[in-house]
């Protein structure tokens, strides 16, 4: 469809024609190694992410709706809502996000999501690996990428789901063949009273004396270890082991997913709802260094009743979404955290019988925050139906290269499956230049 | 037609016109153009044709063609050499020297010849650079969808199609026959003009000469009666260095027509373990380390190893290597003492118990049992153990759960034909298999051939998980059959050659094509059973149509019938009624008889697979390429099962030797353990050998090799390391330690604390080892990695270490419940009010099967200093919870 592998003079033409798209890693030929010559430094803006939190909208939230009102298309196309204005100038987003209008001048819209599958899996498995279609299962997701390529640094582990992984006849976002290891750590509904992350916090805690004595207890029986060496598995189990225990007893853990902890007028304001809730858990784990988080949030497949639908899941997503925008632009977090919202395609422009909208995979609007995107800008555009994205279109590669490079992550780099084949992270792709000019 | 003299004297006549052109001469290649073609062409030749025509060109066999471009302008021998393209003729560029004296050269040419002087040849040349140097690799232009618009065959599998690109593609600017170094396939490659991939080979390199050449000469093309590389030879292929000592490999590419020539420099190295041995691109190898491996090389799909050794240089007493149990001993000690790693001593016997029972039945000893085999005084209580571990009942739940997973015994997922109550049945019958104690080449043929009803054969599972509603060459059957019964890959090649082995995608299809006589006739369960046919879904079309054309037959023969009794005489028209009722009848039968002969001609048709990239029909036939004769109308599954369990089949026996071998020692003869080939070969050969006639030899006794196995020496090593030993990882110097199988586990935790698991849809008490089928939902069996079954491959069952296992294991309440259930280990101990230090060594006892160690106890005893002794239960929970999250009960050691 966008076929950006042409000729050089070709891919130069394209590059002014989509306002900006760089070479990710060593496919351009000439335009890289112009920038190369130039340095890193003068070539690239600063966009080093420490963090990434991506909001996934599972099912595909209608665009149209949301962030690519249609106000002068025809009834069936135009839908229920009216358009409203932002605070960025000449910006209008659906009237269901008036927080979201407000928050506009934070973040950059790109209306130019596109790609060609508009199966739930395989195009959720695409945007959240940047790879398409698999002989081997699926590909890992970027998170378990990420986990992979960073270990775990910290006590928390790198690759965190909030609540979890999406999943629809199958669970996505996981690490494949990358292995258990990598597997995104499974947070929980921080919604929930008396929220507790699995296996993190007991029902019932234990006294400080118990607590001590079962470690020294395992001190003096656990000594395989130590009899044993040049054993990786061994040596593994060992080092998760202190990591778990550090994780249950040192109270960092605890402390980072302890949400109620927070202010209630903050918790309220993200919302008392599971997306809310965990946005501002995703906060406080991006600031104590976790490297990746999802913040998984489904329910998009509006086919019927969308209107009955959105009224209920837009002003869930308006309310924890800028506020999740506001606060970490407050607390400075957006210089090095860049946050990611999408799903896994946008909806049909023509409203169907049942009242609701198809998948439509060749157009969808993306948020893009921090980490060095420059705030209060469009990019990209669909043409009047929002049907077809006529600038700057943007593919599931591009997105997750700009994700990696944002990481410090090379997507040429190869990984390997069980059987020994290697694979590069990603196959095609370019970093959205245009988010950092 | 002319004669080709006629031809020839054309290209001469026309030759002498043009000046500067001395030294070339034609000789033959002519291939039937018309004189008129002929002049056509030079006529449109001299005004100038497009050079992209010279695609057409084909050279001569690389061996005779020389080539002298110095004598004559560049421009008119290119356009020479287009004109004598077109007109079909190959050509011979001479400096003087007959064909005949350049051919003449025997045995292998050592130093790689390449200078002005020769025109490379496209297939035995060309290609090998574009491997070579990573042209047409998996991450570059060899990928599926090309690189920036070039596309490649992975590693030069196909180079008819790599001609194609680089000729016809790309607005002809990647060749450039007047100017060769200003060909984008050069310019790129050498750095001179910005390469996404970046400088490949440096200006002036031997590559630069070799495909400059092959441009100059007019990009000749592949030719059909060209001589393919057949082998290649490694030297040294083995060799003996001390860490930080070089060797220069040298490989020797032979052809088919008996020739050889050095190729080391167009060569692919790889390390078999980078840690180990160093191996740098023009095959130089470094070794690092103590210890063996081997390098691979590859040279156009031909492959080849070479195995270094790295002996230990502290002489190890030869006592060590001196006693052995029984015949597996000897091989291993001897690898041992040439590499001078010293053996870890034996274990003793309570680790000797812990470990023979969770190999051969995973289930933990229970302290009675512990007790007795410590207090046993039989010199040959080990030997007599094993025997009665083999006869458990427990043998038959966990050796099912092993076969279960090779065998993928899961619910199909695409599709409802096959649920829970296929998975059970199939389940049923492994474990019947087992408890009939029927050998590893019955079970294995029976799974292969099973046909019929799958209520009745509940092998057909296989099957109908493997092929499902797909055709042979759509499904995964092929590649799973190679896994699980042969422990080979060959998955790649169906889309591609094998990377490191001389398998093809030829090879691929001829494989598929055994299982082309596969057809699942599939039912609602209302309306009867699923079968699986031997037969084809064009088959199976025609059968039905000719059953409703017997419906209709019969039907119409019932209204003629009719027509005769009622239609007594007088009725007007009733005898054209009658007649044309009776046409009908024979139409029928017509259509009938000629069913009946398509019927006939199909099943007897031969028993092919399309191959989808040449379109070829091609026959069945094995991977090794052995023939076999396929009877049309038979089961083509027959003769590939016979093939399999032929006695000399080191794929049939070695795939389940070496699983077992890994089963038991924990790493693979051949790793990964479901990989076997030539570039990949077994650790220890000798060994390997005697294993694989053991196990032929026993008629593929399963139980035979197990106790074999588990009676040696070498099984019944300690698994603590020594310092000389404890980088060993492939020589078998100590047990290798490592984290219980999933259901293993969990069992290992339920039986320890003597609180059972439930499972949904199994009564209460059913243990994990015994449960069917891998959908059965289990938040701990997921998170330790079972096999969810959807492939053949080993690698399915992860022993990954992850975070959320040792948070579970640590801080899980359902554990928590389990430690302090009522009915369960430590609250009845409780009840009976045991001494607590007793009770202490029960926990030991149900956990790491053995009595705590001095230290141990003394640890314990100076924490109970500050246990009210009317309190003991909160203590005692913590120690039990200390056990059940050591190492040492997690893993099997």
């Amino acid at each position: 469809m966008f076929d950006f592998h042409l000729s050089r003079s070709a891919n130069r033409r394209q590059f002014l024609r989509v306002g900006g798209l760089t070479a990710c890693g060593l496919s351009m030929g000439s335009l890289f190694q112009a920038r190369a010559a130039l340095g890193e430094a003068d070539a690239g803006q600063p966009r080093r992410a420490k963090s990434v939190i991506l909001v996934y909208l599972g099912g595909g939230m209608s665009h149209h709706d949301s962030f690519d009102p249609k106000p002068d298309a025809i009834a069936e196309v135009r839908g229920k809502y009216q358009p409203i204005d932002s605070n960025v100038t000449g910006l209008q987003v659906g009237e269901l996000l008036p927080m979201m209008a407000r928050t506009m001048d934070k973040v950059c819209l790109h209306r130019g999501g596109a790609h060609n599958n508009d199966h739930h899996e395989t195009a959720t498995n695409w945007v959240m690996s940047g790879r398409f279609g698999s002989a081997f299962g699926d590909w890992p997701a970027m998170g378990a990428v990420a986990a992979h390529e960073s270990g775990f640094p910290g006590t928390l582990p790198p690759y965190v789901s909030i609540p979890r992984n999406p999943s629809f006849t199958w669970e996505l976002g996981k690490s494949a063949f990358l292995g258990g290891r990598y597997e995104s750590f499974k947070a929980g509904d921080p919604n929930e009273a008396n929220y507790r992350v699995r296996d993190v916090a007991r029902a019932e805690p234990l006294p400080q004396l118990r607590l001590d004595r079962r470690q020294s207890m395992l001190e003096a029986v656990d000594g395989l270890a130590k009899r044993i060496e040049g054993n990786d598995q061994l040596a593994a189990y060992d080092q998760f082991q202190r990591r778990a225990t550090e994780m249950v007893l040192s109270g960092e853990a605890r402390d980072a997913f302890a949400i109620d902890a927070e202010e209630t007028t903050l918790r309220d304001r993200y919302g008392r709802t599971t997306f809310g809730q965990s946005c501002l858990l995703a906060r406080r784990l991006v600031e104590r260094g976790v490297n990746f988080v999802t913040i998984n949030f489904g329910g998009w497949d509006h086919h019927a009743k969308i209107w009955e639908g959105l009224d209920k899941k837009l002003p869930d997503f308006d309310r924890g979404f800028s506020a999740l925008i506001a606060d970490m632009h407050d607390r400075g977090l957006l210089d090095d955290v860049l946050v990611v919202a999408m799903g896994e395609f946008g909806r049909s422009p023509k409203i169907n019988k049942d009242a609701g909208r198809d998948h439509w995979a060749p157009a969808a609007s993306l948020l893009f925050a921090g980490a060095g995107v420059v705030p209060g800008r469009v990019l990209g555009q669909t043409d009047h139906e929002g049907g077809q994205v006529i600038d700057s279109p943007i593919r599931p590669a591009d997105v997750a290269c700009t994700i990696f490079r944002g990481l410090g992550i090379d997507p040429q780099k190869h990984l390997e499956t069980p059987d020994g084949r290697p694979v590069a992270i990603l196959d095609e792709g370019h970093v959205i230049e245009a988010l950092y000019a | 037609m002319v004669p080709f003299d006629d031809s020839e004297r054309i290209v001469r006549d026309a030759l002498v016109r043009l000046e500067n052109l001395t030294h070339i001469r034609f000789s033959t290649g002519y291939q039937g153009q018309s004189p008129e073609s002929i002049r056509g062409l030079f006529g449109h030749c001299d005004c100038g044709t497009p050079w992209a025509s010279i695609r057409i060109f084909r050279s001569m066999n690389r061996n005779v063609t020389m080539f002298s471009g110095l004598c004559m302008p560049k421009r008119l021998l290119t356009r020479w050499i287009m004109m004598a393209v077109m007109i079909g003729l190959a050509v011979h560029y001479g400096s003087g020297r007959s064909t005949a004296e350049s051919s003449d050269t025997s045995g292998p040419e050592i130093s790689p010849a390449v200078s002005d002087a020769v025109v490379p040849s496209f297939v035995n040349d060309v290609v090998p650079i574009l491997t070579r140097y990573d042209c047409n690799s998996g991450g570059c232009h060899g990928k599926l969808a090309g690189r920036n618009g070039f596309k490649l065959s992975l590693r030069g599998f196909a180079p008819e199609s790599d001609f194609e690109s680089l000729t016809r593609e790309g607005r002809g600017r990647r060749l450039n026959p007047a100017a060769p170094l200003e060909s984008l396939l050069i310019a790129k490659a050498n750095g001179s003009v910005p390469h996404g991939g970046g400088q490949r080979f440096a200006p002036n390199s031997l590559p630069e000469q070799v495909l400059k050449n092959w441009i100059a000469a007019g990009t000749p093309g592949p030719l059909t009666d060209e001589p393919r590389v057949n082998r290649v030879d490694v030297e040294p292929a083995s060799a003996q260095l001390r860490p930080g000592e070089h060797r220069q490999l040298r490989v020797i590419a032979w052809y088919r027509d008996g020739s050889s020539r050095d190729v080391t420099w167009l060569t692919q190295f790889a390390s078999g373990d980078a840690g180990l041995l160093a191996v740098d691109e023009a095959g130089k190898v470094t070794a690092l380390r103590h210890g063996e491996n081997v390098v691979r090389v590859s040279f156009q799909g031909e492959v080849g190893v070479a195995t270094f050794t790295m002996p230990h240089e502290t002489e190890v007493d030869p006592q060590w290597y001196a006693v052995h149990n029984n015949e597996i001993d000897a091989p291993v000690f001897a690898r041992l003492q040439a590499l001078q790693i010293e053996p870890s001593p034996l274990c003793d016997d309570a680790t000797f118990l812990r470990r023979a029972m969770l190999d051969a039945v995973g289930t933990l000893p229970t302290p009675e049992e512990v007790r007795l085999f410590l207090a046993d005084a039989h010199p040959d209580k080990r030997e007599r153990m094993i025997d009665k571990l083999l006869a458990r009942p427990e043998f038959v739940d966990y050796w099912s759960l092993q076969l279960g997973d090779l065998l993928q015994n899961r619910v199909e997922r695409d599709h409802d034909v096959r649920g829970k109550k296929g998975v059970r049945s199939f389940h049923q019958w492994i474990r019947q298999q087992l408890i009939e104690g029927r050998n590893w080449r019955q079970i294995a043929s029976d799974v292969l051939l099973a046909k019929g009803a799958c209520t009745e054969h509940p092998a057909v599972g296989y099957f109908i998980v493997t092929v499902g509603e797909k055709s042979s060459e759509e499904s995964e059957v092929a590649d799973s059959v190679a896994q699980a019964f042969l422990g080979t890959r060959i998955g790649c090649a169906r889309c591609h050659n094998h990377p490191l082995e001389k398998f093809t995608q030829d090879d691929y299809y001829h494989f598929v094509s055994f299982f082309s006589r596969l057809a699942l006739d599939r039912k609602p369960s209302d309306q009867g059973v699923t079968q699986l046919l031997v037969s084809t879904r064009h088959l199976q079309n025609l059968e039905k149509q000719l059953q409703q054309q017997q419906e209709k037959r019969t039907e119409l023969q019932q209204q003629l019938q009719a027509l005769v009794t009622q239609t007594t005489d007088t009725q007007n028209g009733a005898a054209e009624q009658v007649q044309a009722k009776q046409k009908e009848v024979d139409e029928v039968e017509k259509r009938i008889a000629d069913l009946g002969r398509q019927i006939e001609q199909t099943r007897l048709s031969p028993v092919t697979v399309r191959q989808p990239r040449t379109g070829q029909q091609l026959l069945a036939q094995p991977p090794d390429r052995s023939p076999i004769e396929i009877v049309p109308g038979r089961d083509p599954r027959e003769p590939f099962v016979r093939w399999m369990t032929d006695p000399a089949n080191r794929y049939f026996s070695g795939a389940m030797v070496n699983r077992l071998w890994k089963h038991f020692l924990g790493t693979g003869l051949v790793e990964p353990v479901d990989d076997l080939r030539a570039t990949n070969p077994p650790s220890n050969q000798e060994l390997w050998e005697l294993l694989n006639r053991e196990f032929v030899r026993s008629d593929y006794d399963l139980k035979h090799l197990m106790r074999l196995i588990m009676n040696s020496r070498t099984y019944q090593l300690s698994a603590e390391t020594r310092p000389t030993n404890f980088r060993d990882a492939r020589f078998y110097s100590h047990a290798q330690a490592r984290r219980l199988p999933a259901e293993v586990l969990l069992d290992a935790i339920c039986f320890a604390t003597d609180d059972p698991e439930q499972f949904q849809g199994y009564p209460l008490g059913i243990r994990a080892i015994q449960v069917p089928d891998p959908g059965t939902d289990s938040y701990f069996l997921n998170l330790f990695g079972r096999s969810q079954r959807v492939t053949a491959c080993a690698c399915e069952r992860s022993g990954d270490v992850t975070l959320p296992q040792l948070l579970h294991l640590q801080n899980n309440d359902g554990l928590s419940a389990k430690i302090q259930s009522p009915n369960g280990r430590l609250e009845r101990l409780l009840r009976a009010e045991m001494p607590v230090q007793e009770i202490v060594t029960e926990l030991f006892l149900a956990t790491v099967s053995r009595q705590p160690t001095d230290a141990e106890r003394a640890a314990i005893t100076k924490q109970l200093i500050d246990v009210p002794a009317t309190e003991p239960a909160p203590f005692l929970q913590d120690l039990f919870w200390a056990l059940l999250n050591s190492k040492e009960f997690a893993f099997q050691h």
